[in-house]
C-alpha cells in the first residue's frame, strides 16, 4: 500500500509538474517524472507475486515475478524515449527565436 | 488467412522504410500501400465470419477484423490514397510520403487490434508519425502546434498505460473484453485516454488549432483518419462491454452538440471543419453498431473539404464571400457539403439515416440539433459566389487536386449503394426539411451574428488541466 501511495505520488508530482511549470524543457523534464512513475507501477504489479527474475531454471518452487506487464512496459519505455528525444529536438529548434523557451510566450507567438 | 492479415498489417510499414532505400519511388510505394489496404478492406467484406486472431497466449496480441473495421480501413485507404494524389506534383520529399504510409499502417493496425497494448503501440506510433508530417515545414508555428499534439497525446497515453496495467491486474489479459471485470478507475483512465486521442468533447479541443494550423493534405489525414484512431477503439468496446454503451452514447451526444455549437459561429472556414470533426466524431460514437459507415462517409468528406479549403482564395468567409471562386471548385465543395448535410443521393444521407433508426430515445432531440448545426455551418459554403474563371495554381497540382476528389467524391457516390434500403419518402423528407431550417437559420440570423469565444480553453495548460477533471467526471459516470 505504501508503495502504491509512492507511484500515485511520483504520477502526480509529474502530472502538476507539466500544468505548472513555466519552461518548455522544464515541462518535458516533468513528463519523464510522470512516465517514470507509470513504469513503477508496471513494476510493482508485476512483483505481487514474487520478486525472482522469471528465468525457468530446474527448480519451479520459488516465487516469480510477473514477466508480463515487464514485457510491456519495456516497449512504453522505448516508445517514451523516443517521444521525449523528438520532443526536445523540437524544443531546440524553437529555442532560436524564443530563447527562454517560455511556453506563454511560445504559445503567444504561435497562435493565430 | 491470418498470414494474409499479417501481410497486411506489416506492410505499410515495410513499404515505409523501403521508401528510404528507393527515395525515387516514394509516391508509388505510398500508393502501392493505400491499394493494399483497399483490397484488404474489400475482401474483409466478402468474408462471412470476423477474422480472429489469437497470437502467441491469452495474454499476447489479439487482432479482430470485421465488417466494423473494414468500414474504418477502407476509409484509411482511400483518404492516404486521395493526400498521396494530391502531393503528387507537389515538392513534397520522401520524407513527406514515407511517414504517410507509416501512420497509415499505424491506424491500420490500430482499427485491427483488440487488446490494450498493440492499441497503445498503434497510437503512439500514429502519434510520432503524425507530429512528423505537422512540423513538416519546419517554422517556428508548426513546430509548436505539433509539439503541443504530441505532448497532450503523450501525457493522454501516460493514463492509459495506468488503466491498462489496472485491467490486467483484474483479469490477467490486456483484452478488450476484460474492461468487464475491471474496477471503475481503470475504466475511466483508458476512456480518458481516448477520449483526448480521439478529440471527443472537452478533451478533444486541442483539435480545432492542430488541424486548422497544419498544411491542406496534413489536416485531410488528421481529420479523415488519425482521430479515428481514438474513436474506433471507443467503439469496439462499446460493443464488447455492455457496462460502456452508455458512457459512450453520451459523450457521443455532448460532442456532436458542443463541435457543432463552435462551428456554427466559426469565421474561419478551416477551423470551421475543425470544430465540425468533432461533432461528427460525436455522430460515430452516438450509435455504436454503426459507427463504422459513419466514419466512411465522415473520413471521404472531411478529407475532401480540406484539400478544397486550400484552394479557396482566402480562409475568411467574410472576405470568401466578396471573392467569387472557380465554379469546378464550387461544385466540388458543394457535393461534399450537400453530403454531410445529409442530402439524399450521396452516401452521408444513408449513414445519417442509418445513425438514427439506431439512437436511443434519450439521444434523438440532440442529435437532430446537432444535424440541424450541420446544415447551419455548410450553408456558409454552399452560399459562396463563384464565377467561371480559370483557377491560379499551375495546371499540374490541379490535376493531382481533382484526381484526389474524384477518389473522395467517387466514393461518396459509391458508398450510397451500401443502404439503399434507405430511400423512403419519410426518410427523404426529413432531411430536406433539417437543410431548409438550417439555410432559413443561417440567411436570418448566423450569417449576421459575429460572435468571438475566447480560445483560453485551448490554451496548452487547460488541455492538460481539463484532463484531470475528465478523468473524475469519467470515474462517476463509470461508478453511477
Amino acid at each position: 500500500m505504501f508503495l502504491e501511495a509512492c507511484v500515485l505520488a511520483t504520477t502526480l508530482c509529474g502530472f502538476f509538474g507539466i500544468v505548472l511549470k513555466k519552461n518548455l524543457v522544464m515541462k518535458i523534464v516533468a513528463m519523464d517524472v510522470m512516465s517514470t512513475g507509470v513504469i513503477a507501477y508496471y513494476v510493482l504489479i508485476a512483483s505481487r507475486d514474487g520478486l525472482f527474475t522469471p528465468i525457468l531454471d530446474g527448480d519451479q518452487t520459488v516465487a516469480y515475478a510477473d514477466p508480463v506487464p515487464q514485457a510491456v512496459i519495456l516497449t512504453a519505455i522505448v516508445i517514451g524515449f523516443s517521444i521525449q528525444a523528438l520532443m526536445l529536438v523540437a524544443v531546440m529548434k524553437l529555442s532560436r527565436d524564443n530563447p527562454t523557451l517560455e511556453s506563454h510566450e511560445i504559445e503567444k507567438n504561435n497562435t493565430p | 488467412m491470418n498470414d494474409l492479415s499479417i501481410a497486411w498489417v506489416t506492410a505499410p510499414f515495410f513499404l515505409g522504410f523501403l521508401i528510404f532505400l528507393v527515395p525515387k519511388l516514394d509516391r508509388v510505394l505510398a500508393l502501392l500501400g493505400a491499394l493494399v489496404s483497399c483490397s484488404y478492406a474489400v475482401w474483409v467484406f466478402l468474408q462471412p465470419s470476423p477474422i480472429d486472431l489469437q497470437l502467441l497466449d491469452r495474454f499476447g496480441v489479439t487482432l479482430t477484423i470485421d465488417a466494423l473495421s473494414g468500414y474504418f480501413i477502407l476509409t484509411n485507404a482511400l483518404v492516404t490514397a486521395a493526400v498521396i494524389f494530391y502531393c503528387w506534383q507537389t515538392d513534397k520529399t520522401a520524407f513527406f510520403y514515407a511517414q504517410t504510409i507509416i501512420i497509415h499502417g499505424s491506424i491500420n493496425a490500430a482499427f485491427a487490434s483488440t487488446d490494450f497494448i498493440s492499441l497503445y503501440v498503434a497510437l503512439e506510433v500514429s502519434g510520432i508519425a503524425a507530429f512528423l508530417l505537422i512540423a513538416y515545414p519546419r517554422s517556428d508555428r508548426s513546430i509548436w502546434v505539433g509539439l503541443r499534439y504530441l505532448c497532450v497525446s503523450n501525457v493522454a497515453m501516460l493514463f492509459y498505460l495506468v488503466g491498462a496495467v489496472l485491467v490486467y491486474q483484474a483479469t490477467h489479459s490486456f483484452n478488450f473484453a476484460g474492461l468487464d471485470a475491471a474496477p471503475p478507475e481503470a475504466i475511466a483512465l483508458i476512456f480518458m485516454g481516448l477520449l483526448v486521442k480521439g478529440g471527443i468533447f472537452v478533451s478533444g479541443l486541442w483539435l480545432p488549432l492542430t488541424h486548422s494550423e497544419s498544411e491542406a493534405p496534413v489536416s485531410a489525414l488528421l481529420s479523415g483518419v488519425v482521430v479515428k484512431a481514438g474513436v474506433y477503439p471507443l467503439v469496439r468496446c462499446a460493443l464488447m462491454v455492455e457496462e460502456v454503451n452508455p458512457i459512450v452514447r453520451l459523450f457521443g451526444v455532448g460532442t456532436a452538440l458542443l463541435g457543432v455549437f463552435y462551428a456554427v459561429f466559426e469565421k474561419d472556414t478551416k477551423r470551421m471543419l475543425a470544430f465540425h470533426t468533432i461533432s461528427q466524431l460525436g455522430f460515430i460514437l452516438a450509435a455504436p453498431v454503426v459507427g463504422g459507415f459513419y466514419a466512411l462517409t465522415h473520413g471521404l468528406v472531411k478529407s475532401a473539404l480540406f484539400l478544397i479549403s486550400s484552394k479557396l482564395p482566402s480562409r475568411n468567409f467574410k472576405e470568401l464571400q466578396k471573392q467569387p471562386i472557380s465554379t469546378p471548385i464550387w461544385i466540388a465543395l458543394v457535393i461534399a457539403s450537400f453530403s454531410i448535410s445529409g442530402f439524399p443521393m450521396l452516401a452521408g444521407f444513408g449513414a445519417k439515416v442509418l445513425t438514427t433508426k439506431n439512437l436511443l430515445p434519450w439521444q434523438v432531440i440532440g442529435m437532430n440539433v446537432a444535424a440541424l448545426g450541420t446544415a447551419i455551418s455548410f450553408a456558409k459554403f454552399i452560399f459562396l459566389p463563384h464565377q467561371r474563371s480559370e483557377p491560379r495554381d499551375n495546371p499540374s497540382t490541379m490535376r493531382g487536386f481533382w484526381l484526389a476528389m474524384v477518389v473522395l467524391l467517387g466514393g461518396l457516390i459509391a458508398a450510397n449503394s451500401v443502404y439503399y434500403q434507405a430511400y423512403t419518402l419519410k426518410n427523404i423528407i426529413k432531411p430536406l426539411v433539417t437543410i431548409g431550417l438550417g439555410w432559413l437559420a443561417y440567411w436570418f440570423i448566423f450569417k449576421r451574428v459575429t460572435v468571438k469565444f475566447p480560445r483560453a480553453i485551448e490554451r496548452f495548460d487547460h488541455l492538460v488541466g481539463v484532463m484531470s477533471l475528465m478523468s473524475i467526471v469519467l470515474f462517476w459516470l463509470v461508478l453511477t
